[in-house]
């Protein structure tokens, strides 16, 4: 090849790099999520070339979707809370309190005046179910916002008062009996997509609303950044932490549902690895977890992304422990090269000067003493 | 006054014998069953797992981190040296037994440490990974089955049934009671009188002050990790000498229970503050609760809700506390400082 040419094909290419790189900056696309989508995308190739016949199954597919609905909305509260540089270690307890509400009342109104009487109540179980979901996330927002419990200690006492209340409740076992509808819900598909997907998809876009698009999300943005600027500028934080822990409840309480729709039975501990599941989608979503920084699209793309790898491990023969396996290196190498590349980024900009050192430090010496 | 703040001590000790002897109290005169040396020896029996791991978690808490592993690398060590020892029909002793887990533990530990300290990651993020893979390697590769003390080595199952004291008709003081006293003297004595204990607590207080006086955070960080696992292997040997089986699926779930018996205690989730005297009391207030709560009458389902309650009143009355004793005019008290 003549040197002109190998100079024009390096040309050429290197003007389709700028190109595309210029592209790829141009979508603007929140830290977490774009880092999700290739991650998602690489992971279902991979699997899809590994065993097609099995993974790209429509069964298969399908389980993916009714799957991802219960951990994804605990996973999006945990997110919420994780906004505000909070967490919620309560949500799962919350979601089974809301699940097994729901059933007790029906089992007992279909004992007192029959299934006919309990079935047409089935709304009223639902809103029950979804607001004692609310009442006990405001439970913790009182104990945050007004005694001034630091969120994980609150969430950490309460996760053992609900999930201790639930257990005097049922006695410790498990107890059956769900609304038909409910079960429906479970079972039915919109245009071969699982109601169930189709709900955690629109509670998300709900969410995604609330947190960009109102005052309000933008308050809970704020007090996570920084919570003394949001106090200087008028903000009572109160107000938002007791908003954000409600939502979060509320978020619970509908999982509580979805746990039901899928298996009409409801007992205290159901989903007891579900806590720590939700901080690891939380942070593989783009979630920091000292508050200011979380997307729901980043977490729906977390939450589907390990559904993948469960499905693909189970395609592939492999075990649910090598599926925890998975788990665990996937959350610490994202975590890895986030720091790796931040790090990076923080050396190509300017040199730190000390003032700035000073205000950190400041910052988190606060953070620690709030 | 001054008296009164002595006997609560510093970090809320007082109160917690103040709680613990009430609970005594109420208990005697509820039930006769209550004061007999069954109960206390009952009472020691189940602290004694719960403690060690305790002990790993406050030092933890203490440098300012947050560790949900310790489970995992608990059955993983006991589990893979129980089992190890049993295929090859090598018995270790009770002693190399011990040395093989807590070699593994503090292997296990110095993973944490490292990606902690090295690319300093929020530990509980890098510890629940931990949990995952170790977990998951455990049951994955090395064994899933349930071994009974028959497959065990003698020595390691003949431990089970070593008593300190054996009363006929009202139970027995078990023998493992003996290192676990020796291991909490032994944090106790390193937290309170040596460099490193001392590093611990100043890196929790403010890790930027500690690498300015001169604390080599990340060689403290590792060793601190490191050591915990190995507490954590030992707890785990106990827990299968205790049982007499070595179940894979045991253990992991327990670490917020522990991380909650802690902070009863009195240890900060902030790192700086946390006693071993504290978390002893912490863990006989929880086994006090979940041991003899039928005795006044309470059903045993209430055991979990219990401790909840005790936990949220506890926080809640020291936040209360802290927010009244701060000067008034917050704004302006932070705009001086920061001035």
């Amino acid at each position: 090849m003549s040197d002109s040419g190998s100079k024009s094909l390096t040309k050429a290419n290197r003007s389709l790099d700028d190109g595309v790189s210029g592209l790829i900056s141009r979508i603007q696309l929140p830290h977490g999520a774009g880092r999700m989508i290739v991650l998602l995308v690489g992971i279902f190739a991979i699997f899809s070339i590994l065993n097609p016949r099995v993974f790209l199954n429509p069964v298969n597919l399908e389980n993916i979707g009714v799957g991802a609905p219960e951990i994804g909305l605990i996973a999006l509260a945990m997110m919420l809370t994780m906004l505000t540089g909070g967490i919620d270690l309560s949500i799962v307890a919350i979601a089974n309190f809301s699940a097994i509400t729901v059933s007790s009342l029906y089992t007992a109104v279909s004992v007192a005046q029959g299934q006919a009487a309990a079935e047409g109540l089935t709304i009223v179980f639902l809103l029950a179910g979804i607001g004692v979901g609310a009442l006990l996330g405001l439970v913790n927002g009182v104990l945050i916002s007004v005694v001034g419990v630091t969120p994980i200690l609150t969430t950490l006492g309460t996760m053992q008062l609900f999930n201790g209340l639930a257990l005097v409740w049922t006695g410790g076992v498990t107890i059956s009996g769900a609304p038909s509808a409910l079960s429906g819900i479970g079972t039915a598909t919109l245009a071969s997509i699982p109601v169930l997907f189709v709900i955690l998809i629109l509670a998300a876009a709900l969410l995604a609303l609330v947190i960009d698009r109102t005052p309000v999300g933008r308050k809970i943005q704020l007090q996570g950044a920084n919570p003394i600027a949001a106090r200087y500028s008028g903000i009572s934080s109160r107000k938002t932490l007791m908003l954000t822990y409600g939502l979060s409840g509320v978020l619970g309480g509908v999982a509580g549902l979805v746990f039901l729709a899928r298996n009409p039975s409801a007992s205290a501990d159901y989903g007891s690895s579900y806590v720590l599941l939700a901080i690891v989608i939380a942070v593989l979503g783009g979630t920091n977890p000292n508050g200011g920084v979380a997307t729901v699209f980043g977490v729906i793309l977390a939450t589907l992304t390990l559904q993948v790898v469960s499905s693909g491990f189970t395609a592939m023969r492999l075990s649910a422990y090598e599926y925890s396996i998975a788990q665990g290196v996937l959350l610490i190498a994202v975590m890895i090269v986030d720091q790796l590349t931040f790090r990076r980024r923080r050396r190509r900009a300017l040199p730190l000067s000390s003032e700035t050192v000073a205000v950190q430090t400041q910052k988190a010496h606060e953070e620690k003493t709030r | 006054m001054g008296t009164l703040r002595r006997l609560r001590g510093p970090n809320n000790e007082g109160v917690l014998v103040a709680v613990i002897l009430v609970l005594v109290v109420v208990m005697s005169l509820a039930s006769d069953a209550f004061f007999t040396p069954n109960t206390f020896f009952g009472l020691v029996r189940s602290s004694l797992v719960p403690l060690v791991f305790a002990l790993g978690v406050l030092m933890v808490l203490i440098s300012g981190g947050i560790d949900v592993s310790f489970p995992a690398i608990a059955i993983f060590a006991a589990y893979t040296t129980v089992s190890w020892s049993g295929q090859a029909s090598f018995d270790p002793t009770l002693v190399g037994a011990f040395v093989v887990a807590i070699v593994i533990g503090a292997a296990l530990g110095f993973v944490n440490g490292a990606v902690i300290a090295r690319f300093r990651l929020p530990t509980l993020i890098v510890t629940l990974g931990t949990q995952g893979i170790i977990r998951g390697i455990l049951l994955a590769y090395i064994g899933s089955a349930y071994i009974a003390s028959s497959k065990m080595p003698p020595s390691v199952a003949q431990a089970g049934d070593a008593y300190l004291l054996d009363i006929p008709g009202a139970g027995y003081l078990h023998g493992m009671m003996v290192p676990v006293v020796v291991v909490t003297v032994l944090v106790w004595w390193m937290l309170k009188y040596t460099t490193f204990g001392r590093s611990i607590y100043a890196i929790g207080g403010d890790i930027e002050a500690a690498r300015r006086v001169g604390i080599k955070v990340v060689r403290t960080q590792i060793m601190l990790y490191s050591l915990v696992g190995g507490l954590a292997a030992f707890g785990g040997m106990i827990s299968v000498i205790l049982g007499k089986n070595a179940n894979p699926q045991t253990l992991v779930g327990t670490e917020l229970d522990i991380i909650a018996a802690v902070v009863l205690g009195g240890a900060s989730i902030f790192g700086g503050r946390g006693s071993v005297l504290g978390t002893v009391l912490g863990v006989i207030l929880v086994q006090l609760i979940n041991n003899n709560l039928v005795l006044i009458g309470i059903p045993s389902t209430w055991q979990r809700a219990a401790v909840g309650i005790l936990l949220i009143v506890g926080v809640g009355v020291q936040a209360l506390v802290a927010l009244r004793s701060r000067p008034q005019p917050v704004l302006l008290d932070e705009e001086v400082s920061r001035a």
